[in-house]
């Protein structure tokens, strides 16, 4: 088969793919998941979470919330003709900051690597706008004011680096939950009265309780906020609250709350829907809707602290840049 | 034709490139990007460990002089999904890894590219694993 002929059957079959998908979407209403043995809508399963759905629409689609078929299609032909970034680069480029870090075809970070669900939507935010509104004023300063404080002080010590680097939390992590870029699978498993959510990144485990039990008291403030789950039909309904500002999300504070929602609208396919609300941050709550894939697995333990050299290293390179800048003062003192 | 192939699979692979890919850790603290270098070196230990593995080898210089050197790749996680396993690299591999040097001047690198000096095959060139598209032939 020609290279040529092999790109055209490609170009078919992702088309052909992405149609069946959207008509399948179309047919989720119907789709009764099944139960587990105490009576809930089983989304028991390992998900991947990776979508090609930005969260915010490009700016150039205006108020257009689906693409049609023909966009798709066409999408795919494009794709199927070009090269994209994030696979199959050869060379690392010769500046940049990440760009340098990887070949991400060679370490296994590539995108095309991973499960990813279709989807028609053009940005993740729903609604006319599909952008998240713009930050309070109060917000823009609070902003502001961490990043100063961080440009003057990252380099302090282990505890001045960002929460991901130190093996505590990844900003993906949520809640609400997105796709961290790669190992992007989580797995969910439920019990009476719980549901329990693995993120593979970057090891932790949400255990909701799904008993209707009350918030935990307001002067408490977790990482993961407190969630409290229950089943509205088919859908598992998830609340949190209890936040701290040390995780802020896109700007938020303590106050943030989100609302998500969990629904399975095929075997393979979950619907994961969230509303994200904070007075002190945004004047309107948002909501954003993510496709998940059904992903074979397993999820690998992901054991960040076991080999973490990267902070050691990192403040290592810091005190070798802070060594260089003192001998240059003194010696321009010396002339 | 496998170079092609890989362009085209990169291609599709545009599909799905909505998020950045970021490492657990900044590049530019750690390596100096202007200490680019090519390391030609025996493993003696490949460590699968996260957030980045790291692939210890010895270097022998013109004088014959062995240096110890630490080379950074990427999660375990995502190199066993792309077919890669712990026997991948046995200790007395030759191989040949092209990075970024230690800002502190440690032996130290960040891992751009690896090639097995035996064969010139590249990390994940070749073979049945999904998205083995490391050679697009641009740096060979």
């Amino acid at each position: 088969m020609s290279h040529r002929h092999f790109m055209f059957l490609c170009a078919l079959t992702i088309s052909a793919v992405l149609l069946v998908s959207i008509g399948a979407a179309a047919q989720t209403k119907s789709y009764v998941p099944t139960k587990t043995p105490d009576g809930q809508p089983d989304l028991q399963g390992i998900w991947s979470t990776l979508t090609s759905v930005p969260l915010e629409r490009p700016a150039n689609l205006g108020a257009k919330e689906f693409y049609t078929p023909e966009d798709l299609a066409a999408q795919a032909n494009r794709a199927a003709g070009g090269r994209g970034r994030g696979g199959g680069r050869g060379a690392a480029p010769e500046t940049g900051d990440l760009a340098v870090h990887y070949d991400t075809s060679q370490f296994g970070l590539d995108r095309s690597h991973a499960t990813v669900a279709t989807s028609n939507r053009t940005s993740l935010v729903v609604g006319p706008e599909g952008r998240v509104p713009p930050l309070l004023p109060e917000a823009q300063k609070r902003q502001a004011e961490r990043a100063a404080y961080q440009r003057e002080h990252q380099w302090d010590g282990p505890e001045s680096r960002p929460l991901a680097e130190r093996c505590i939390t990844w900003p993906s992590e949520g809640p609400p939950m997105l796709a961290p870029g790669y190992n992007s699978n989580l797995q969910i498993v439920q019990g009476k009265g719980y549901v329990a959510i693995m993120q593979e990144m970057i090891h932790d485990v949400r255990v909701i309780p799904t008993d209707n039990s009350a918030h935990l008291p307001s002067n408490i403030h977790l990482y993961f906020g407190d969630s409290r789950g229950h089943w509205e039909g088919n859908t598992l309904v998830v609340d949190t609250t209890n936040f701290t500002d040390k995780t802020a999300f896109r700007g938020s504070g303590e106050k943030l709350h989100v609302v998500e929602k969990f629904t399975r609208t095929a075997d393979d396919a979950i619907k994961y829907e969230f509303t994200v609300d904070d007075p002190t941050a945004w004047a309107k709550p948002w909501s954003a809707e993510v496709s998940w894939a059904k992903e074979a697995g397993p999820v690998f333990e992901y054991a960040c602290q076991e080999g973490n050299y990267g902070m050691k290293n990192n403040l290592s390179g810091a005190r070798a840049t802070d060594k260089k800048a003192a001998e240059a003062a003194a010696a321009k003192k010396a002339q | 034709m496998k170079a092609k192939l890989a362009v085209l699979i990169a291609g599709v692979a545009l599909l799905a490139a909505a998020v950045p890919v970021f490492a657990h850790h900044a590049f530019a603290a750690e390596y100096d990007a202007s200490k680019r270098l090519t390391l030609k070196g025996k493993v003696t230990k490949w460590e699968l460990v996260n957030p980045h593995s790291w692939i210890h080898i010895d270097v022998t210089g013109p004088d014959g002089k062995v240096t110890e050197w630490m080379v950074e790749g990427g999660s375990p996680n995502s190199l066993l999904r792309n077919g890669f396993n712990k026997n991948s690299l046995p200790a007395g591999t030759e191989i040949v890894v092209e990075g970024y040097q230690a800002k502190d001047g440690a032996n130290r690198a960040v891992g751009a590219n690896l090639t097995y000096a035996a064969d010139g095959k590249r990390l994940f060139l070749g073979g049945s694993a999904p998205g083995a598209n490391g050679g697009s032939g641009e740096n060979q």
